[in-house]
């Protein structure tokens, strides 16, 4: 089976500035990947350039084999890290847009998610509060029956309570064939979670490795790993 | 897909288009009423005419560009909004083409400037159709009819199928300034409006140009056409020169347009 997502000497520029440097990197099926490093290290402009929003300035990036395309942005199921949906929509409104442009959505599953968060559907999503609005974008996202989960700091601006909400959502609504890949600075919070974790330091790769062998051949924490690998 | 993007395009701004152009059709009906079926063509002093045609006019006037620049403005914040700002971040990972994002563009705000311009022409035509109005216009029908080149209704659908038709230019050509301005990050909006002005000011130029050269531009007598002919002629020499000039910019712009989505876009 080929690997979800290749990375080939991929390189994005900002004017002088590498946000990517020559990454190469590949991801396997199956796993729950932790995409770590500090502020300004690539992570949202790898996850951007896995969803055919940033256009590579070298290298290549494949998902399931394909650039992206219509046909990758069919298995990729996307959180970004910002409100992405018109907020006078209807949540509703918003069910049937994901059923129309996203075959593999389960309006049974979101419908079962916004009810056990007793969100309304005829309220307006510029109504909601912050964190069901978050919670709300998760539920979308994971009701769909992606390959690929790319959750771009998914619990980042919601209470420690709504963390657990969200991180209990990811793990029983994906399916284990399925790869998530979470990037976050909450690492504490996640750890317990991840299989891998993907470090990224300006722009290059600084680790990939499994979360046990950190474990054994560190004999530390993911997260007291990181703060010694990035500290300032 | 095109046909549900198009469907949500259309949605997302349906009520306040809806609800501009019933506004301006009231307008027109009430103008109507109120004001130009009062007018008396034969008795009322010609000053007294003059004034308050020039007032009505003016208004009217006043409310077609204002509902012109409403509909132009949806189009424009629905393309801008829904492609490069964070709604993007959703448009841009549906699983569909840019080339169907940008000719569900295309259509969608096609339909909504020509159906603005069909709803214009109905509150003209509901201004003008009374019949004080019509029995004073057959007073001077002959005078017109020879100066035109042909009866005036014969006109007024001729340029409307033509405000129609340049619809299409308008649109593409927006579209065309805003993906401009997003190959400059830092400035988006001000590149966009930059690049408007700047094609604008070369499409005026040309037309110009055109019109001069070809001596459709009243008044003046070029190397090719002698002066003294009818106003129409003119009115449809520089119509037509419009219209050939209106299809290759569009063509062109099109063609930009979609090699930037496809190849430049960068969501930041």
């Amino acid at each position: 089976m080929r690997s979800i997502l290749e990375c080939q000497g991929l390189t994005k520029k900002y004017g002088d500035f590498f946000a990517l440097s020559n990454l190469t990197l590949t991801l396997e099926r199956g796993q729950i990947i932790g995409l770590l490093g500090p502020n300004g290290s690539g992570k949202t402009t790898l996850i951007k350039l896995a969803n055919g929003l940033l256009i590579p300035t070298d290298g290549h990036i494949m998902i399931n084999g394909l650039a992206p395309c219509p046909d990758t942005k069919k298995i990729v199921s996307y959180l970004p890290d910002r409100s992405f949906l018109n907020e006078r929509m209807r949540i509703s409104e918003i069910l049937t847009f994901y059923s129309d442009f996203y075959d593999n959505f389960s309006m049974e599953r979101a419908e079962k998610m916004l009810d056990a968060l007793e969100i309304d559907r005829c309220a307006r999503l510029r109504t909601l509060s912050k964190g069901n609005k978050e919670k709300t974008h998760l539920a979308l996202v994971m009701s769909r029956d992606a390959d690929l989960y790319i959750l771009d700091e998914p619990i980042g601006g919601v209470d420690p309570a709504a963390r657990d909400y969200i991180l209990q959502t990811i793990l029983t609504n994906y399916n284990e064939n399925a790869t998530v890949l979470i990037s976050t600075h909450l690492i504490a919070d996640i750890e317990s979670i991840l299989d891998r974790v993907i470090f990224l330091q300006n722009g290059q790769l600084a680790l990939n490795a499994l979360v046990d062998e950190i474990r054994t051949q560190y004999g530390k924490s993911v997260d007291a790993l990181f703060r010694e690998v990035f500290k300032c | 897909m095109l046909g549900k993007l198009i469907k949500y395009d259309l949605k997302a701004s349906a009520k306040l288009f809806i609800l501009l152009h019933a506004l301006f059709l009231a307008a027109c009906i009430f103008c109507r009423m109120l004001f130009i079926n009062r007018l008396d063509f034969i008795h009322s002093s010609e000053q007294s005419l003059v004034t308050a045609i020039a007032i009505i006019t003016s208004l009217m006037i006043f409310l077609i560009v204002a509902l012109n620049l409403g509909s132009w403005l949806l189009i424009t914040f629905r393309f801008y909004r829904n492609l490069f700002s964070r709604e993007g971040y959703l448009s841009w990972t549906l699983p569909v083409s840019g080339l169907q994002h940008l000719w569900s563009k295309i259509i969608s705000g096609y339909m909504y400037m020509a159906l603005s311009t069909v709803v214009i022409g109905a509150g003209v035509l509901i201004l003008v159709s009374g019949r004080n109005v019509v029995e004073a216009y057959s007073t001077i029908e002959p005078e017109v009819t020879e100066e035109l080149g042909m009866s005036i209704s014969s006109f007024a659908v001729s340029l409307f199928l033509y405000s129609i038709f340049a619809c299409i230019s308008t649109v593409i050509m927006t579209y065309f300034c805003i993906t401009v301005g997003q190959l400059f990050p830092g400035h988006r909006i001000l590149c966009a409006l930059a690049a408007y002005f700047i094609t604008n000011l070369v499409v005026q130029f040309l037309s110009l140009f055109l019109a001069f050269a070809f001596g459709y531009s009243p008044g003046y007598s070029s190397a090719f056409i002698s002066d003294g002919k009818p106003i129409a002629e003119s009115i449809w020499g520089t119509i037509t020169l419009s219209t050939f000039l209106m299809i290759i910019l569009s063509i062109l712009q099109y063609i930009i347009t979609h090699i930037i989505i496809k190849k430049k876009v960068n969501l930041l």
